[in-house]
């Protein structure tokens, strides 16, 4: 391999980090908005996704959410009818680390995430409302899949830390 | 309870502050510190399951009643409790949520609790092991020996969850407050060993009452609701909502479609609902937060699809982000409580509780003691009424005195028993009370702490030896001379155990009984390395399996053909031959006693008929107990025979005089030909004899049961296995444990007794089993998929 083409390679996995870059972000302002629709643009079709979390207190790692594009879609259908917080979340993210799979098909990254609730609804909303709060603190662990050149979600792990979960969001964080 | 349903729009907790920060700032709230004080650190509390701490040495944190407490698994495996505080300065000791104390941290020493202030350490027991600087700085003014951490009632029960009260004496035992309850899942949620998978917590803003009151405001839609006594509740209802995830995929049988939540009093909801099990707990935080923690539980043995499955299912029922129907808009604080029968029910017991109740019912009775002339506190002092007198504060004679203040007897107690000290667990004096290292007995062996008998109005009367009973005069007369007058009189005297006239008065041969006995016995054997038992029985047995946990070298005798050949079906026997066996205990049977020999005075061998010599450095005895009846028969009182054995008594424990009852070992039915010697036997002819005192219900006789402990097996039996009868045989079954089996005695087609080894949940089975009379095929408990609870497969 020439050096011409090493600086191509070179470039264009840069390129393609700063494309995982930037959909990160997007994500993170679709959700924000709860625009699930633009959320689902970012995703390939196999896409899963999933809330973690790691106990200390029981030494487990646990699942608190999961679910396909098929099911997720279905819950945003859902949602409506059902109780929940309507208090908006906004999502500060900074992407750590970009792994680009050697045949550029493929790319893993790790984000951390921190989340405040504009308070919105509640006991006393009287009271309450618009006063800001630290939500839930974690990682992004995503994968991608890479097709001409165009990086889309096929899985996102959301670690959090928080085992304490008061009641208040059923949205995909 | 999923209590967040019942709360739908609650919200998030906007303070900025921490927990523990609003815990002090609210902390002052005079109805919220009563709630704490009354209710919650009187009450059995589930403070983690024993999946949480699975290895020697693993701890977990908790809090009751803002009191911080430590659970940890001691090096046998048992699970204490102790005060996370250390007894030094007061410190909290262990400030992480869960760990493990087997390797060493920066300021202790492995396999030991060690508070970092000034590094006293402590054993898993809470012992004291170590205090800095304890000559230096103390002298003789303080010894460790004096310190430790204070130990906390505690049990593992109902799907192994570890219960903790913070009551040394609580009101009820754990079993009687909430095995009626949990009847109806402890057979799902012992099937098979679980642990916990699912871990998260919620603060809820709104005081414990008012979650009380909207949690079972909900309860009215139910399709079925049963109370149970301590205000404890069961609710089921339709089908469980997710048929695709439950479908062949239920919690251990046999409640597939069924949610079944049991809300135990005053606030932890059991939900068994399609293939997953639910624990929820409160923690009042002040008077406006609730904390409750969410625990999801799976079989450990759950292959990787089925935990999937229910995973899933969990978290769409249970789980943080789970969705909640659109309902009813939420209740504000300052709303009235909503009121229905169920939360009327709820709300009778805090009364109880709270001392509030408009009938004068109290669960923690503090009435005023007054003092006698001597000074000394007399409990009967103030009342006025009939007067019942109580020979023997045994198991059954307490029990008695218990029953009767509960059905509502005002009058004056008055209990006499003529050993040191107040009335002791017998139980554990063969187990392992032996095992331990101290001189005295200790107080958490009690029956009932001192104050017990002060807040029951019950006076006790130690070393005071009834010498005489005139029923005529309905009166008894005490080894201090004193004449006391009854009314009612109840003989709790017990059984004396038989004693081979070679060994009485020998030095280091012994009989156990007593707790004095056992303190013997310890004493001895801490200075002794070979022991000789004579009687295979369950007392020479679990005294073989202590001692020889201790490192003696341990020999039984038993002259019958094979050991328990009283009290135990020949399979259980033997197995239980093979276990002591296997630890190195040599059992002899089929042979007698020839002579015990002495040295200078001191036990030092056996003869046997055979004539071979068996050489130990202690003797003891167990060859099984008489009725000690010579005081009834002196009065008068109609005995099995003319020179004693067992007070002969009718249906309500009544003997031959009307106003003297006889209860636990010393009595006998009339319509019964053999006596049962149990704390189960005990505690119901206790139970009977108050209710006819008091002219109360007499309670449903349960069947009787048993247990014992012998290296790591429990064996807990139901029913009276029949002896030499040829008519009965035993189908073994295996269990889902390894090294469980239980062997199920039947006569034709009825179930007589069952005998289980190291599974409780079978064991609950079987008791329902025969309580009910619903008999399992015996062609076909062989089988372990066999359910024999499961109505298609019993018969009446």
């Amino acid at each position: 391999m020439d050096s011409e083409s090493n600086d191509m390679e070179n470039n264009s996995s840069v390129d393609i980090e700063r494309k995982i870059e930037r959909i990160i972000y997007q994500a993170a302002l679709a959700l924000d908005k709860n625009n699930w629709a633009d959320w689902f643009k970012l995703c390939d079709d196999s896409f899963f996704y999933a809330i973690t979390s790691f106990s200390p207190e029981i030494s487990k790692d646990m699942t608190y959410f999961s679910g396909d594009k098929k099911e997720l879609t279905g819950l945003m259908e859902m949602l409506p009818k059902h109780n929940t917080d309507h208090s908006p979340l906004h999502r500060h993210t900074s992407v750590y680390t970009i792994d680009v799979s050697e045949d550029g098909k493929t790319a893993e990254a790790v984000s951390s995430v921190v989340i405040y609730q504009n308070m919105l609804d509640g006991i006393n909303s009287h009271l309450d409302s618009g006063e800001s709060r630290l939500f839930v603190i974690g990682k992004y662990h995503d994968k991608f899949v890479i097709d001409g050149g165009e990086p889309k979600f096929v899985n996102r792990e959301t670690k959090i830390d928080n085992r304490r979960l008061d009641k208040g969001s059923h949205w995909p964080l | 309870m999923d209590f967040a349903e019942n709360n739908p729009n609650g919200s998030i907790d906007r303070d900025q502050a921490s927990v523990s920060e609003k815990v002090a700032a609210k902390a002052l709230d005079q109805a919220f510190i009563e709630e704490q004080k009354r209710i919650f650190k009187n009450s059995w509390v589930p403070v983690c399951h024993e999946s949480e701490l699975p290895e020697p040495y693993d701890f977990r944190t908790s809090s009751i009643g803002n009191e911080n407490v430590i659970i940890c698994r001691a090096p046998d495996g048992k699970i204490n409790a102790l005060l996370n505080v250390c007894p030094h300065r007061g410190m909290l000791i262990e400030r992480r949520p869960q760990g493990s104390f087997l390797e060493g941290q920066a300021s202790g020493n492995p396999k030991r609790i060690t508070c970092m202030f000034h590094a006293w350490q402590f054993d898993m027991r809470g012992n004291c092991v170590y205090v800095a600087r304890e000559k230096e700085g103390y002298q003789d003014r303080f010894c460790k020996d004096d310190a430790g951490l204070r130990r906390l009632r505690c049990e593992v029960n109902f799907g192994g969850f570890v219960w903790v009260n913070m009551n040394d004496q609580p009101a009820v035992f754990l079993e009687e407050w909430a095995g009626p309850a949990f009847s109806s899942i402890q057979s799902q949620i012992s099937s098979e060993p679980l642990e916990v998978v699912h871990y998260h917590k919620e603060v809820v803003e709104m005081g414990y009452r008012q979650l009380m009151s909207q949690s079972l405001s909900a309860v009215d839609s139910y399709t079925a609701a049963t109370s149970f006594d301590y205000g404890h509740l069961v609710t089921r209802h339709g089908k469980a909502d997710n048929q695709d995830a439950a479908k062949g995929n239920s919690f251990p049988s046999p409640n597939a479609e069924t949610c079944t939540s049991v809300r135990i009093f005053p606030g932890f909801t059991f939900n068994l609902d399609g293939p997953t099990l639910n624990v929820s707990t409160i923690t009042p935080l002040n008077e406006s937060q609730v904390m409750i923690e969410h625990r999801g539980l799976a079989p450990q043995m759950d292959n990787k699809e089925s935990r999937h499955l229910r995973s899933k299912y969990y978290n769409n029922k249970f789980g943080p982000f789970r969705l909640q129907e659109l309902s009813e808009p939420e209740q504000n604080e300052s709303d009235p409580v909503k009121v229905n029968s169920w939360y009327t029910h709820y709300n009778d017991e805090w009364l109880r509780w709270m001392d509030k109740h408009p009938n004068g019912e109290t669960r923690i009775a503090e009435l005023p003691t007054s003092r006698s002339k001597e000074g000394e506190l007399d409990e009967n002092s103030g009342l006025s009424g009939p007067h019942i007198v109580v020979i023997g504060a045994s198991h059954a004679g307490v029990a008695f005195v218990d029953k009767v203040r509960k059905n509502g007897f005002v009058g004056r107690l008055t209990v006499f028993d003529r050993q040191v000290g107040g009335p002791m667990e017998r139980p554990p004096l063969s187990k392992g009370f032996l095992l331990g290292g101290g001189e005295t007995v200790e107080s958490k062996s009690l029956l009932r702490q001192k104050k017990w008998y002060k807040t029951n109005r019950i006076k006790l009367k130690t070393q005071s030896n009834v010498e005489a009973i005139d029923t005529k005069k309905k009166t008894v007369t005490v080894s201090s001379g004193d004449v006391i007058k009854y009314d009612s009189l109840v003989i709790a005297s017990g059984a004396i155990p038989r004693e081979l006239p070679d060994a009485q008065g020998m030095g280091n041969a012994f009989t156990l009984r007593q707790p004095s006995d056992a303190n013997a016995i310890r004493q001895a054997a801490n200075n002794s390395d070979t022991v000789v038992i004579i009687g295979g029985g369950y007392i020479g047995l679990e005294v073989a399996a202590s001692l020889r946990k201790k490192g003696m070298t341990v020999t039984v005798i038993e002259a019958a053909e094979r050991i328990l050949a009283r009290v135990a079906s020949k399979p259980l026997a033997d197995r239980l031959t093979k276990l002591h066996e296997d630890n190195g205990v040599q059992v002899l049977t089929g042979v007698g006693v020839d002579s015990i020999n002495a040295e200078a005075g001191i036990f030092e061998s056996v003869t046997l008929t055979s004539g071979e010599k068996i050489v130990g450095d202690m003797l003891i005895t167990g060859i099984g107990v008489f009725p000690d009846s010579t005081l009834a028969a002196s009065a008068g009182i109609e005995t099995q025979r003319k020179d004693g054995g067992a007070i002969l008594v009718d249906e309500a424990m009544r003997t031959s005089e009307k106003d003297v009852f006889a209860v636990g070992d010393v009595a006998l039915r009339r319509d019964q030909l053999l006596a049962i010697e149990s704390v189960h036997n005990a505690q119901e002819t206790a139970a009977v004899a108050a209710a006819a005192v008091t002219g109360s219900i007499t309670p449903t006789i349960q069947t009787p049961w048993f247990w014992s402990d012998q290296y790591d097996v429990k064996l807990q039996s139901v029913g009276v296995v029949p002896i030499n009868d040829d008519d009965v045989y035993q189908v073994a079954r295996p269990g889902k444990r390894e090294g469980a089996v239980s062997f199920w005695s039947y006569r034709g087609d009825d179930l007589v007794a069952v005998e289980v080894v190291n599974d409780p949940a079978t064991y609950m089975e079987a008791r329902q089993c025969l309580d009910t009379k619903q008999y399992p095929d015996p062609e076909q408990i062989s089988n372990p998929s066999f359910s024999p609870i499961d109505s298609g497969g019993a018969r009446s």
